[in-house]
Protein backbone atom coordinates (compact mmCIF):
# COMPACT_ATOMS: atom_id res chain seq x y z
CA UNK A 1 0.00 0.00 0.00
CA UNK A 2 2.61 2.11 1.18
CA UNK A 3 3.93 1.92 -2.84
CA UNK A 4 1.13 3.20 -3.85
CA UNK A 5 2.06 3.80 -7.11
CA UNK A 6 -1.41 3.08 -8.69
CA UNK A 7 -2.71 4.94 -11.18
CA UNK A 8 -6.05 5.70 -10.95
CA UNK A 9 -8.27 6.29 -13.84
CA UNK A 10 -7.88 9.66 -15.20
CA UNK A 11 -11.24 11.84 -15.54
CA UNK A 12 -11.90 11.27 -19.24
CA UNK A 13 -10.77 14.44 -20.88
CA UNK A 14 -13.99 15.27 -22.61
CA UNK A 15 -15.91 15.74 -19.46
CA UNK A 16 -13.70 18.28 -18.11
CA UNK A 17 -15.30 21.90 -18.01
CA UNK A 18 -12.32 24.29 -18.89
CA UNK A 19 -13.38 26.87 -20.96
CA UNK A 20 -16.35 27.30 -18.90
CA UNK A 21 -14.30 28.66 -15.81
CA UNK A 22 -11.65 29.86 -17.59
CA UNK A 23 -11.17 32.49 -15.67
CA UNK A 24 -9.87 31.06 -12.93
CA UNK A 25 -7.11 29.25 -14.85
CA UNK A 26 -3.64 30.37 -14.40
CA UNK A 27 -3.13 30.64 -18.35
CA UNK A 28 -5.92 32.97 -18.73
CA UNK A 29 -4.56 35.23 -16.02
CA UNK A 30 -3.85 38.66 -17.91
CA UNK A 31 -7.44 38.42 -20.24
CA UNK A 32 -9.69 40.89 -18.76
CA UNK A 33 -12.54 40.34 -16.36
CA UNK A 34 -14.76 41.51 -18.58
CA UNK A 35 -13.65 39.53 -21.62
CA UNK A 36 -13.27 36.75 -19.62
CA UNK A 37 -17.15 36.62 -18.69
CA UNK A 38 -18.10 37.32 -21.95
CA UNK A 39 -15.95 34.74 -23.33
CA UNK A 40 -18.00 32.32 -20.36
CA UNK A 41 -21.67 33.02 -21.44
CA UNK A 42 -20.28 32.52 -25.14
CA UNK A 43 -19.46 28.69 -24.07
CA UNK A 44 -22.09 26.65 -26.07
CA UNK A 45 -23.34 24.10 -23.07
CA UNK A 46 -21.99 25.03 -19.81
CA UNK A 47 -24.91 23.54 -17.68
CA UNK A 48 -24.74 20.67 -20.03
CA UNK A 49 -21.11 20.25 -19.03
CA UNK A 50 -22.04 20.63 -15.45
CA UNK A 51 -24.24 18.11 -15.44
CA UNK A 52 -22.64 15.64 -17.17
CA UNK A 53 -19.11 16.73 -14.57
CA UNK A 54 -21.72 15.97 -11.85
CA UNK A 55 -22.92 12.63 -13.22
CA UNK A 56 -18.88 11.61 -13.20
CA UNK A 57 -18.66 12.97 -10.10
CA UNK A 58 -21.58 10.85 -8.66
CA UNK A 59 -19.73 7.53 -10.49
CA UNK A 60 -16.72 8.21 -8.59
CA UNK A 61 -18.51 8.95 -5.77
CA UNK A 62 -20.04 5.58 -5.72
CA UNK A 63 -16.58 4.13 -5.65
CA UNK A 64 -14.86 5.65 -2.98
CA UNK A 65 -18.26 5.20 -1.22
CA UNK A 66 -18.11 1.62 -1.73
CA UNK A 67 -14.78 0.92 0.06
CA UNK A 68 -15.72 3.76 2.43
CA UNK A 69 -18.34 1.67 3.82
CA UNK A 70 -16.07 -1.61 4.13
CA UNK A 71 -13.65 0.85 6.47
CA UNK A 72 -16.50 2.55 8.26
CA UNK A 73 -18.22 -1.14 8.95
CA UNK A 74 -15.26 -2.16 10.69
CA UNK A 75 -14.11 0.47 12.67
CA UNK A 76 -17.33 1.46 13.84
CA UNK A 77 -17.59 -2.42 15.15
CA UNK A 78 -13.73 -3.04 15.94
CA UNK A 79 -12.18 0.39 16.63
CA UNK A 80 -10.02 -1.28 14.40
CA UNK A 81 -8.42 0.79 10.67
CA UNK A 82 -8.58 -2.47 8.28
CA UNK A 83 -5.71 -0.82 5.71
CA UNK A 84 -5.80 -4.32 4.13
CA UNK A 85 -9.57 -2.78 2.80
CA UNK A 86 -8.11 -1.30 -0.36
CA UNK A 87 -6.44 -4.37 -1.61
CA UNK A 88 -9.40 -6.35 -1.02
CA UNK A 89 -11.11 -4.08 -3.57
CA UNK A 90 -8.36 -5.04 -5.42
CA UNK A 91 -8.28 -8.85 -4.72
CA UNK A 92 -12.41 -8.41 -5.34
CA UNK A 93 -11.68 -6.81 -8.98
CA UNK A 94 -9.29 -10.10 -10.08
CA UNK A 95 -12.33 -12.22 -8.77
CA UNK A 96 -14.54 -11.03 -10.58
CA UNK A 97 -11.97 -11.18 -13.27
CA UNK A 98 -11.68 -14.73 -13.18
CA UNK A 99 -15.22 -15.91 -12.31
CA UNK A 100 -16.06 -13.60 -15.21
CA UNK A 101 -13.48 -15.04 -18.09
CA UNK A 102 -14.51 -18.61 -16.62
CA UNK A 103 -18.02 -17.97 -17.65
CA UNK A 104 -17.40 -16.51 -20.64
CA UNK A 105 -15.35 -19.67 -21.51
CA UNK A 106 -12.10 -17.06 -22.41
CA UNK A 107 -9.62 -17.63 -19.89
CA UNK A 108 -9.60 -19.09 -16.07
CA UNK A 109 -10.41 -22.11 -15.25
CA UNK A 110 -11.44 -24.52 -18.46
CA UNK A 111 -14.83 -25.66 -17.30
CA UNK A 112 -16.15 -25.60 -20.89
CA UNK A 113 -18.33 -23.41 -20.37
CA UNK A 114 -19.77 -20.34 -23.02
CA UNK A 115 -22.39 -18.28 -21.38
CA UNK A 116 -24.10 -15.48 -23.02
CA UNK A 117 -22.67 -12.40 -21.02
CA UNK A 118 -25.55 -11.12 -19.15
CA UNK A 119 -25.76 -14.16 -17.91
CA UNK A 120 -22.24 -14.44 -16.65
CA UNK A 121 -22.62 -11.15 -15.16
CA UNK A 122 -25.56 -11.94 -12.84
CA UNK A 123 -23.57 -14.99 -11.46
CA UNK A 124 -20.51 -13.15 -11.27
CA UNK A 125 -21.77 -10.57 -9.07
CA UNK A 126 -22.77 -13.09 -5.89
CA UNK A 127 -20.23 -15.01 -6.80
CA UNK A 128 -17.27 -12.61 -6.46
CA UNK A 129 -19.32 -10.74 -3.30
CA UNK A 130 -19.83 -14.34 -1.65
CA UNK A 131 -15.43 -14.68 -2.52
CA UNK A 132 -14.66 -11.64 -1.47
CA UNK A 133 -16.35 -11.87 1.60
CA UNK A 134 -14.47 -15.25 2.36
CA UNK A 135 -10.86 -13.15 1.74
CA UNK A 136 -12.10 -10.60 4.50
CA UNK A 137 -13.61 -13.54 7.15
CA UNK A 138 -9.63 -15.18 6.49
CA UNK A 139 -8.10 -12.04 7.01
CA UNK A 140 -9.95 -11.11 10.34
CA UNK A 141 -9.26 -15.05 11.53
CA UNK A 142 -5.87 -15.28 10.45
CA UNK A 143 -4.68 -11.78 11.35
CA UNK A 144 -6.96 -9.92 13.70
CA UNK A 145 -8.41 -12.36 15.52
CA UNK A 146 -5.35 -14.14 17.16
CA UNK A 147 -4.47 -10.34 17.95
CA UNK A 148 -7.92 -9.75 19.56
CA UNK A 149 -7.32 -12.75 21.84
CA UNK A 150 -3.67 -11.90 23.08
CA UNK A 151 -4.89 -8.21 23.76
CA UNK A 152 -2.53 -6.86 21.68
CA UNK A 153 -2.03 -2.91 21.41
CA UNK A 154 -3.62 -1.03 18.57
CA UNK A 155 -0.42 -0.12 17.16
CA UNK A 156 0.23 -4.09 16.46
CA UNK A 157 -3.14 -4.54 14.99
CA UNK A 158 -2.54 -1.27 12.55
CA UNK A 159 0.91 -2.63 11.51
CA UNK A 160 -0.88 -6.08 10.66
CA UNK A 161 -3.44 -5.13 8.46
CA UNK A 162 -1.08 -2.83 6.26
CA UNK A 163 1.08 -5.80 6.05
CA UNK A 164 -1.57 -8.14 4.95
CA UNK A 165 -2.55 -5.16 2.29
CA UNK A 166 1.17 -5.69 1.05
CA UNK A 167 0.60 -9.19 1.15
CA UNK A 168 -2.11 -9.42 -1.02
CA UNK A 169 -0.98 -6.89 -3.23
CA UNK A 170 2.49 -8.93 -3.91
CA UNK A 171 0.81 -12.47 -3.76
CA UNK A 172 -1.02 -11.01 -6.48
CA UNK A 173 1.74 -10.02 -8.43
CA UNK A 174 3.94 -13.50 -7.50
CA UNK A 175 0.83 -15.22 -8.68
CA UNK A 176 -0.15 -13.83 -11.90
CA UNK A 177 3.11 -11.56 -13.24
CA UNK A 178 3.15 -7.56 -13.50
CA UNK A 179 1.27 -7.96 -16.86
CA UNK A 180 -2.26 -5.95 -16.33
CA UNK A 181 -5.52 -8.36 -17.66
CA UNK A 182 -8.55 -7.26 -19.46
CA UNK A 183 -11.81 -7.26 -18.04
CA UNK A 184 -14.37 -8.70 -20.54
CA UNK A 185 -17.22 -6.45 -21.77
CA UNK A 186 -20.40 -8.06 -19.87
CA UNK A 187 -22.77 -5.32 -20.80
CA UNK A 188 -23.50 -3.57 -24.10
CA UNK A 189 -23.11 -0.32 -23.49
CA UNK A 190 -25.68 1.84 -23.90
CA UNK A 191 -25.58 5.36 -24.37
CA UNK A 192 -28.30 7.86 -23.96
CA UNK A 193 -27.98 11.52 -25.11
CA UNK A 194 -30.08 13.59 -22.59
CA UNK A 195 -29.98 17.13 -24.06
CA UNK A 196 -26.10 16.59 -24.92
CA UNK A 197 -25.70 15.07 -21.37
CA UNK A 198 -24.31 11.52 -22.22
CA UNK A 199 -25.44 8.91 -19.83
CA UNK A 200 -24.25 5.55 -20.23
CA UNK A 201 -25.99 2.43 -18.87
CA UNK A 202 -22.92 1.62 -16.59
CA UNK A 203 -22.63 4.58 -14.70
CA UNK A 204 -26.40 4.61 -13.63
CA UNK A 205 -25.41 0.59 -12.58
CA UNK A 206 -22.47 2.16 -10.85
CA UNK A 207 -24.57 5.04 -8.67
CA UNK A 208 -27.68 3.04 -7.99
CA UNK A 209 -26.16 0.31 -6.89
CA UNK A 210 -23.85 2.49 -4.50
CA UNK A 211 -27.39 3.97 -3.21
CA UNK A 212 -28.78 0.73 -2.74
CA UNK A 213 -26.30 -0.50 -1.09
CA UNK A 214 -25.90 2.32 1.54
CA UNK A 215 -30.02 1.98 2.24
CA UNK A 216 -29.29 -1.93 2.69
CA UNK A 217 -26.50 -1.66 5.08
CA UNK A 218 -28.12 1.55 7.18
CA UNK A 219 -31.34 -0.84 7.60
CA UNK A 220 -29.37 -3.60 8.89
CA UNK A 221 -27.29 -0.98 11.18
CA UNK A 222 -30.22 0.44 12.66
CA UNK A 223 -33.05 -2.04 12.65
CA UNK A 224 -31.79 -5.58 12.95
CA UNK A 225 -30.49 -7.29 15.90
CA UNK A 226 -27.26 -7.40 14.18
CA UNK A 227 -26.67 -4.00 13.63
CA UNK A 228 -27.75 -3.25 17.20
CA UNK A 229 -24.99 -5.11 18.33
CA UNK A 230 -22.46 -4.42 15.69
CA UNK A 231 -23.31 -0.63 17.21
CA UNK A 232 -23.03 -1.89 20.76
CA UNK A 233 -19.98 -3.80 20.48
CA UNK A 234 -18.15 -0.22 19.42
CA UNK A 235 -19.33 1.18 23.04
CA UNK A 236 -18.81 -2.05 25.37
CA UNK A 237 -17.09 -5.36 23.73
CA UNK A 238 -16.85 -7.07 27.17
CA UNK A 239 -21.16 -6.56 27.72
CA UNK A 240 -22.13 -8.35 24.37
CA UNK A 241 -21.50 -11.92 25.62
CA UNK A 242 -23.46 -11.13 28.47
CA UNK A 243 -26.87 -10.41 26.25
CA UNK A 244 -25.92 -14.08 24.98
CA UNK A 245 -24.29 -12.77 21.53
CA UNK A 246 -21.52 -14.38 20.07
CA UNK A 247 -18.96 -11.75 19.69
CA UNK A 248 -17.04 -13.73 17.07
CA UNK A 249 -19.70 -14.23 14.67
CA UNK A 250 -20.92 -10.46 15.20
CA UNK A 251 -16.80 -9.37 13.88
CA UNK A 252 -17.45 -12.15 11.22
CA UNK A 253 -20.96 -10.62 9.90
CA UNK A 254 -19.04 -7.07 9.99
CA UNK A 255 -16.15 -8.37 7.39
CA UNK A 256 -18.66 -10.12 5.64
CA UNK A 257 -20.75 -7.03 5.22
CA UNK A 258 -17.60 -5.04 4.31
CA UNK A 259 -15.65 -7.46 2.11
CA UNK A 260 -18.80 -8.35 -0.26
CA UNK A 261 -19.08 -4.55 -0.70
CA UNK A 262 -15.33 -3.90 -1.67
CA UNK A 263 -15.69 -7.22 -4.01
CA UNK A 264 -19.09 -5.33 -5.65
CA UNK A 265 -17.11 -2.13 -5.81
CA UNK A 266 -14.73 -4.09 -7.59
CA UNK A 267 -16.84 -5.68 -10.13
CA UNK A 268 -18.25 -2.12 -11.07
CA UNK A 269 -14.93 -0.87 -11.04
CA UNK A 270 -13.52 -3.50 -13.71
CA UNK A 271 -16.51 -2.97 -15.70
CA UNK A 272 -15.82 0.83 -16.04
CA UNK A 273 -12.51 0.74 -16.24
CA UNK A 274 -11.64 -2.71 -17.26
CA UNK A 275 -7.31 -2.45 -17.41
CA UNK A 276 -6.51 -4.69 -13.34
CA UNK A 277 -3.36 -4.27 -11.70
CA UNK A 278 -2.16 -5.42 -8.54
CA UNK A 279 -1.73 -2.00 -7.09
CA UNK A 280 -4.68 -0.37 -8.13
CA UNK A 281 -6.38 -0.75 -4.52
CA UNK A 282 -4.14 1.21 -3.12
CA UNK A 283 -4.58 4.95 -3.93
CA UNK A 284 -8.40 4.56 -4.48
CA UNK A 285 -8.29 2.55 -0.96
CA UNK A 286 -6.63 5.68 0.59
CA UNK A 287 -8.80 8.02 -0.91
CA UNK A 288 -11.92 6.05 0.02
CA UNK A 289 -10.62 6.12 3.85
CA UNK A 290 -9.97 9.27 3.96
CA UNK A 291 -13.10 9.83 2.80
CA UNK A 292 -14.87 8.01 6.00
CA UNK A 293 -13.00 9.43 7.95
CA UNK A 294 -14.20 12.96 6.45
CA UNK A 295 -17.39 11.53 6.56
CA UNK A 296 -16.93 10.30 9.97
CA UNK A 297 -15.60 7.46 10.31
CA UNK A 298 -18.00 4.34 11.85
CA UNK A 299 -20.91 5.98 10.42
CA UNK A 300 -22.64 4.11 7.24
CA UNK A 301 -24.07 7.78 6.26
CA UNK A 302 -20.59 9.64 6.87
CA UNK A 303 -18.92 6.80 4.14
CA UNK A 304 -21.50 7.73 1.74
CA UNK A 305 -21.24 11.45 2.16
CA UNK A 306 -17.41 11.72 2.11
CA UNK A 307 -17.41 9.34 -0.67
CA UNK A 308 -19.84 11.61 -3.20
CA UNK A 309 -18.04 14.57 -1.54
CA UNK A 310 -14.34 13.54 -2.71
CA UNK A 311 -15.54 12.34 -6.26
CA UNK A 312 -17.05 15.94 -6.48
CA UNK A 313 -14.46 17.69 -5.49
CA UNK A 314 -11.89 15.66 -7.30
CA UNK A 315 -13.97 16.14 -10.71
CA UNK A 316 -14.67 19.88 -9.31
CA UNK A 317 -10.67 20.43 -8.81
CA UNK A 318 -10.06 19.02 -12.76
CA UNK A 319 -12.87 21.05 -13.99
CA UNK A 320 -10.92 24.03 -13.19
CA UNK A 321 -7.38 23.47 -12.91
CA UNK A 322 -4.57 20.53 -14.56
CA UNK A 323 -5.54 17.44 -13.83
CA UNK A 324 -2.30 16.79 -12.25
CA UNK A 325 -3.42 19.51 -9.20
CA UNK A 326 -6.53 16.93 -8.55
CA UNK A 327 -4.73 15.09 -5.41
CA UNK A 328 -3.18 18.10 -4.32
CA UNK A 329 -6.66 20.10 -3.92
CA UNK A 330 -8.62 17.33 -3.06
CA UNK A 331 -6.64 16.11 0.01
CA UNK A 332 -6.20 19.75 0.95
CA UNK A 333 -10.26 20.65 0.61
CA UNK A 334 -10.65 17.20 2.65
CA UNK A 335 -7.73 18.64 5.56
CA UNK A 336 -9.82 21.76 5.58
CA UNK A 337 -12.61 19.87 6.70
CA UNK A 338 -11.35 17.55 9.04
CA UNK A 339 -9.61 21.01 10.71
CA UNK A 340 -12.55 22.62 11.11
CA UNK A 341 -15.02 19.20 12.17
CA UNK A 342 -12.11 17.08 13.25
CA UNK A 343 -14.74 14.17 13.79
CA UNK A 344 -15.46 14.32 10.67
CA UNK A 345 -19.47 15.75 9.11
CA UNK A 346 -21.79 12.74 10.43
CA UNK A 347 -19.15 11.90 13.69
CA UNK A 348 -19.43 12.59 17.19
CA UNK A 349 -16.94 12.95 19.89
CA UNK A 350 -15.63 9.89 20.96
CA UNK A 351 -17.56 8.90 24.11
CA UNK A 352 -16.50 4.80 23.63
CA UNK A 353 -14.40 3.07 26.38
CA UNK A 354 -12.80 0.87 24.87
CA UNK B 1 -34.17 -27.55 47.45
CA UNK B 2 -31.98 -28.19 44.59
CA UNK B 3 -28.55 -27.05 43.79
CA UNK B 4 -27.93 -24.60 40.55
CA UNK B 5 -24.77 -23.19 41.12
CA UNK B 6 -22.14 -25.15 43.02
CA UNK B 7 -18.27 -24.06 42.83
CA UNK B 8 -15.66 -26.39 43.63
CA UNK B 9 -12.35 -25.84 45.20
CA UNK B 10 -12.15 -22.85 42.21
CA UNK B 11 -8.38 -21.36 41.91
CA UNK B 12 -7.71 -18.23 39.05
CA UNK B 13 -5.22 -16.54 38.19
CA UNK B 14 -4.45 -13.37 36.44
CA UNK B 15 -1.61 -13.95 34.61
CA UNK B 16 0.76 -14.88 37.08
CA UNK B 17 -1.36 -14.01 39.81
CA UNK B 18 -3.59 -16.61 42.00
CA UNK B 19 -6.66 -13.96 42.83
CA UNK B 20 -8.86 -16.80 44.08
CA UNK B 21 -6.84 -19.85 46.07
CA UNK B 22 -9.74 -22.83 45.88
CA UNK B 23 -12.92 -21.46 47.16
CA UNK B 24 -16.19 -23.40 47.58
CA UNK B 25 -19.70 -22.41 47.94
CA UNK B 26 -23.51 -23.08 46.20
CA UNK B 27 -26.51 -21.50 45.24
CA UNK B 28 -29.89 -23.52 45.64
CA UNK B 29 -33.24 -22.99 43.53
CA UNK B 30 -35.05 -19.72 44.95
CA UNK B 31 -32.42 -18.20 47.18
CA UNK B 32 -30.57 -15.35 47.54
CA UNK B 33 -27.10 -15.98 48.73
CA UNK B 34 -24.80 -12.89 48.93
CA UNK B 35 -20.17 -12.58 48.40
CA UNK B 36 -19.27 -9.97 50.81
CA UNK B 37 -15.89 -9.45 51.16
CA UNK B 38 -13.66 -5.84 50.72
CA UNK B 39 -12.79 -4.35 47.78
CA UNK B 40 -9.91 -6.76 45.92
CA UNK B 41 -11.22 -9.50 47.69
CA UNK B 42 -11.87 -11.71 44.71
CA UNK B 43 -15.39 -10.81 44.13
CA UNK B 44 -15.88 -9.62 41.02
CA UNK B 45 -13.12 -12.47 39.73
CA UNK B 46 -15.65 -14.91 41.09
CA UNK B 47 -18.09 -13.70 38.90
CA UNK B 48 -16.08 -13.81 35.85
CA UNK B 49 -15.18 -17.17 36.03
CA UNK B 50 -18.26 -18.07 36.25
CA UNK B 51 -19.45 -16.18 33.17
CA UNK B 52 -16.43 -17.66 31.33
CA UNK B 53 -15.58 -14.19 29.79
CA UNK B 54 -13.72 -13.95 26.89
CA UNK B 55 -9.69 -13.21 26.73
CA UNK B 56 -7.97 -10.51 27.93
CA UNK B 57 -10.54 -9.80 30.46
CA UNK B 58 -10.86 -13.10 31.40
CA UNK B 59 -8.90 -14.70 34.12
CA UNK B 60 -7.99 -18.33 33.88
CA UNK B 61 -9.16 -21.21 36.03
CA UNK B 62 -6.56 -23.54 36.80
CA UNK B 63 -8.05 -25.91 39.23
CA UNK B 64 -11.41 -27.00 40.38
CA UNK B 65 -15.02 -27.00 38.71
CA UNK B 66 -18.34 -24.66 38.28
CA UNK B 67 -21.18 -26.86 37.67
CA UNK B 68 -24.48 -25.14 36.88
CA UNK B 69 -27.86 -27.87 37.56
CA UNK B 70 -24.76 -30.28 37.21
CA UNK B 71 -22.86 -29.27 34.03
CA UNK B 72 -19.64 -28.19 33.94
CA UNK B 73 -19.48 -24.59 32.90
CA UNK B 74 -15.40 -24.69 32.19
CA UNK B 75 -15.44 -25.64 28.65
CA UNK B 76 -18.57 -23.16 27.69
CA UNK B 77 -17.74 -20.42 25.83
CA UNK B 78 -19.38 -17.02 27.40
CA UNK B 79 -22.46 -16.60 25.43
CA UNK B 80 -23.31 -19.92 25.76
CA UNK B 81 -23.55 -19.69 29.43
CA UNK B 82 -26.00 -16.84 29.23
CA UNK B 83 -27.77 -18.12 25.50
CA UNK B 84 -28.47 -22.18 26.55
CA UNK B 85 -28.71 -21.80 30.16
CA UNK B 86 -30.80 -19.64 32.10
CA UNK B 87 -27.96 -17.52 33.52
CA UNK B 88 -27.62 -13.41 33.42
CA UNK B 89 -24.79 -10.88 34.96
CA UNK B 90 -25.51 -7.63 35.84
CA UNK B 91 -21.56 -6.73 36.00
CA UNK B 92 -19.84 -4.27 37.88
CA UNK B 93 -20.32 -0.62 36.67
CA UNK B 94 -23.88 -1.90 35.02
CA UNK B 95 -22.01 -1.81 31.55
CA UNK B 96 -25.29 -0.58 29.29
CA UNK B 97 -24.38 0.23 25.67
CA UNK B 98 -24.60 4.10 26.03
CA UNK B 99 -24.76 4.27 22.39
CA UNK B 100 -28.00 2.67 22.18
CA UNK B 101 -31.97 3.56 22.92
CA UNK B 102 -33.20 2.02 26.08
CA UNK B 103 -35.57 0.36 23.79
CA UNK B 104 -32.51 -1.00 22.06
CA UNK B 105 -30.74 -2.33 24.88
CA UNK B 106 -33.42 -4.17 25.83
CA UNK B 107 -34.05 -5.90 22.09
CA UNK B 108 -30.36 -7.18 21.96
CA UNK B 109 -30.66 -8.81 24.91
CA UNK B 110 -33.52 -10.90 23.32
CA UNK B 111 -30.55 -11.61 20.70
CA UNK B 112 -30.53 -15.13 21.49
CA UNK B 113 -33.64 -15.81 22.68
CA UNK B 114 -35.39 -19.02 20.95
CA UNK B 115 -38.96 -18.99 23.13
CA UNK B 116 -41.20 -16.91 20.77
CA UNK B 117 -43.10 -13.49 20.42
CA UNK B 118 -45.36 -13.94 22.98
CA UNK B 119 -42.75 -14.74 25.70
CA UNK B 120 -40.52 -12.23 24.79
CA UNK B 121 -43.56 -9.78 24.53
CA UNK B 122 -44.49 -10.53 28.45
CA UNK B 123 -40.99 -10.09 29.14
CA UNK B 124 -40.39 -6.33 28.20
CA UNK B 125 -44.38 -5.68 30.03
CA UNK B 126 -42.62 -6.91 33.12
CA UNK B 127 -39.85 -4.76 32.36
CA UNK B 128 -41.50 -1.97 31.92
CA UNK B 129 -44.25 -2.36 34.79
CA UNK B 130 -41.37 -2.90 37.30
CA UNK B 131 -39.57 0.18 35.85
CA UNK B 132 -42.08 2.60 34.51
CA UNK B 133 -39.61 5.43 34.48
CA UNK B 134 -37.80 3.43 31.32
CA UNK B 135 -41.18 2.88 29.53
CA UNK B 136 -41.11 6.64 29.81
CA UNK B 137 -37.28 6.78 28.37
CA UNK B 138 -37.69 4.28 25.40
CA UNK B 139 -36.36 5.62 22.74
CA UNK B 140 -33.62 8.01 24.48
CA UNK B 141 -29.90 7.32 23.87
CA UNK B 142 -28.93 5.25 27.21
CA UNK B 143 -25.99 7.01 27.97
CA UNK B 144 -28.23 10.41 29.13
CA UNK B 145 -29.80 8.02 31.99
CA UNK B 146 -29.69 8.89 35.38
CA UNK B 147 -27.41 6.61 37.75
CA UNK B 148 -30.11 5.01 39.03
CA UNK B 149 -31.64 4.53 35.98
CA UNK B 150 -29.33 3.10 34.29
CA UNK B 151 -28.90 -0.01 37.18
CA UNK B 152 -32.50 -0.35 35.90
CA UNK B 153 -31.86 -0.77 32.45
CA UNK B 154 -28.83 -3.17 33.42
CA UNK B 155 -31.72 -5.26 35.14
CA UNK B 156 -34.47 -5.16 32.57
CA UNK B 157 -31.35 -6.29 30.18
CA UNK B 158 -30.95 -9.29 32.78
CA UNK B 159 -34.37 -10.04 32.57
CA UNK B 160 -34.83 -9.87 28.59
CA UNK B 161 -32.28 -12.36 28.37
CA UNK B 162 -34.81 -14.94 30.37
CA UNK B 163 -32.88 -15.52 33.39
CA UNK B 164 -33.56 -17.85 36.11
CA UNK B 165 -30.81 -17.33 37.96
CA UNK B 166 -29.24 -13.63 38.49
CA UNK B 167 -25.93 -12.37 39.39
CA UNK B 168 -25.21 -9.26 40.46
CA UNK B 169 -21.99 -7.55 40.75
CA UNK B 170 -22.51 -4.37 43.66
CA UNK B 171 -25.08 -3.20 41.92
CA UNK B 172 -25.75 -0.58 45.16
CA UNK B 173 -22.85 1.39 43.87
CA UNK B 174 -22.99 5.04 42.86
CA UNK B 175 -26.40 4.96 44.01
CA UNK B 176 -28.59 7.29 46.30
CA UNK B 177 -30.12 5.32 49.50
CA UNK B 178 -33.67 5.58 48.52
CA UNK B 179 -32.78 4.38 45.00
CA UNK B 180 -30.58 1.75 46.46
CA UNK B 181 -33.69 0.49 48.94
CA UNK B 182 -36.14 0.54 45.71
CA UNK B 183 -33.66 -1.75 43.52
CA UNK B 184 -33.26 -4.22 46.47
CA UNK B 185 -37.13 -4.07 46.97
CA UNK B 186 -37.59 -4.86 43.08
CA UNK B 187 -34.76 -7.75 43.67
CA UNK B 188 -36.67 -9.61 46.38
CA UNK B 189 -39.97 -8.87 44.03
CA UNK B 190 -37.97 -11.04 41.26
CA UNK B 191 -36.85 -13.86 43.92
CA UNK B 192 -40.35 -13.92 45.24
CA UNK B 193 -41.56 -14.98 41.54
CA UNK B 194 -39.07 -17.39 40.94
CA UNK B 195 -35.29 -15.83 40.32
CA UNK B 196 -32.25 -17.35 42.14
CA UNK B 197 -29.86 -14.39 43.17
CA UNK B 198 -26.42 -14.83 43.52
CA UNK B 199 -25.36 -10.77 45.21
CA UNK B 200 -22.16 -9.78 45.02
CA UNK B 201 -21.59 -6.16 47.71
CA UNK B 202 -19.06 -4.61 50.00
CA UNK B 203 -22.05 -3.40 51.39
CA UNK B 204 -21.95 -6.08 53.95
CA UNK B 205 -24.85 -5.10 56.41
CA UNK B 206 -27.62 -4.44 53.63
CA UNK B 207 -26.45 -7.48 51.53
CA UNK B 208 -26.94 -9.63 54.89
CA UNK B 209 -30.35 -7.90 55.37
CA UNK B 210 -31.58 -8.99 52.44
CA UNK B 211 -29.59 -12.65 51.61
CA UNK B 212 -30.88 -16.02 52.61
CA UNK B 213 -27.48 -16.72 53.33
CA UNK B 214 -23.80 -15.50 52.86
CA UNK B 215 -19.99 -16.35 52.36
CA UNK B 216 -17.44 -13.48 53.12
CA UNK B 217 -14.32 -13.54 50.94
CA UNK B 218 -11.23 -12.41 52.06
CA UNK B 219 -8.02 -11.87 49.41
CA UNK B 220 -9.35 -14.96 47.35
CA UNK B 221 -10.46 -17.07 50.13
CA UNK B 222 -13.67 -17.73 51.74
CA UNK B 223 -13.42 -17.16 55.60
CA UNK B 224 -17.12 -17.85 56.53
CA UNK B 225 -20.60 -18.65 55.64
CA UNK B 226 -23.98 -19.16 57.65
CA UNK B 227 -27.79 -17.90 57.29
CA UNK B 228 -27.62 -14.08 56.89
CA UNK B 229 -28.56 -14.52 60.97
CA UNK B 230 -25.51 -16.45 61.83
CA UNK B 231 -23.20 -14.21 59.89
CA UNK B 232 -24.72 -11.03 61.45
CA UNK B 233 -24.15 -12.17 64.94
CA UNK B 234 -20.79 -13.50 63.95
CA UNK B 235 -18.54 -11.46 66.26
CA UNK B 236 -15.70 -11.77 63.71
CA UNK B 237 -17.72 -10.62 60.80
CA UNK B 238 -19.01 -7.85 62.78
CA UNK B 239 -15.77 -6.68 63.35
CA UNK B 240 -14.66 -6.85 60.29
CA UNK B 241 -17.34 -5.81 57.70
CA UNK B 242 -20.28 -4.42 59.97
CA UNK B 243 -18.26 -1.66 61.62
CA UNK B 244 -18.00 -3.14 64.57
N1 LIG C 1 -7.57 -7.84 34.94
C1 LIG C 1 -6.82 -8.09 36.04
N2 LIG C 1 -5.52 -8.37 35.90
C2 LIG C 1 -4.75 -8.62 37.00
N3 LIG C 1 -5.21 -8.65 38.25
C3 LIG C 1 -6.50 -8.39 38.46
C4 LIG C 1 -7.38 -8.09 37.36
N4 LIG C 1 -8.61 -7.88 37.86
C5 LIG C 1 -8.51 -8.03 39.20
N5 LIG C 1 -7.25 -8.34 39.57
C6 LIG C 1 -6.79 -8.61 40.95
O1 LIG C 1 -7.50 -9.69 41.48
C7 LIG C 1 -7.85 -9.43 42.83
C8 LIG C 1 -9.37 -9.52 42.98
O2 LIG C 1 -9.98 -8.48 42.27
P1 LIG C 1 -11.53 -8.33 42.13
O3 LIG C 1 -12.12 -9.66 41.85
O4 LIG C 1 -11.83 -7.25 41.16
O5 LIG C 1 -11.96 -7.86 43.59
P2 LIG C 1 -13.33 -7.33 44.15
O6 LIG C 1 -14.36 -7.42 43.08
O7 LIG C 1 -13.63 -8.19 45.30
O8 LIG C 1 -13.10 -5.92 44.58
C9 LIG C 1 -7.31 -8.08 43.17
O9 LIG C 1 -6.09 -8.25 43.85
C10 LIG C 1 -7.07 -7.41 41.85
O10 LIG C 1 -5.96 -6.56 41.91
MG1 LIG D 1 -15.38 -5.91 42.16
Amino acid sequence: MITGGGPIPEVPARFVLRRGLARTHPRRKAVPRHAARKHHFKAKVPLVEIFQNILNALQFGSFYALIALGYTLVYGVLRLINFAHGDIFMVGAYLAYFVAVTLLGIGGLNLGLHMDPGLALAITVPVTMILTALVGVTLERTAYRPLRRKGADRLYVVITALMAGLVLENGNLALLGASRKRFPDMIDKVIWNLHGVTVTNLKVIVIVASILVFLLLQFIVTKTKIGMAMRGISYDKFAIPLMGIPLDTIIVVTFVLGSAMAGLAGILFAMSYPILEPYMGALIGWKAFIAAVVGGIGDIRGAIVGGFLLGFIEIGVVAVFPSTLRDLFAFSVLLIILWLRPTGIFGVAQTTKI
Amino acid sequence: MNTLLEVKNLKVRYGNIEALHGISFDVKEGEIVTLIGANGAGKSTTLMSICRLPPPEAPRVTEGDILYKGQSLLNMPPHKVVSDLDMALVPEGRRIFGNLTVEENLKLATYARTDGHEAIHRDYERVYQLFPRLAERKKQRSESLSGGEQQMLALGRAIMTKCGFLMLDEPSMGLAPLLMYDMFRTLRELNQSGLTILLIEQNANLALRFAHRGYVLDTGEIVAHGTSEELLADPEVKKAYLGG
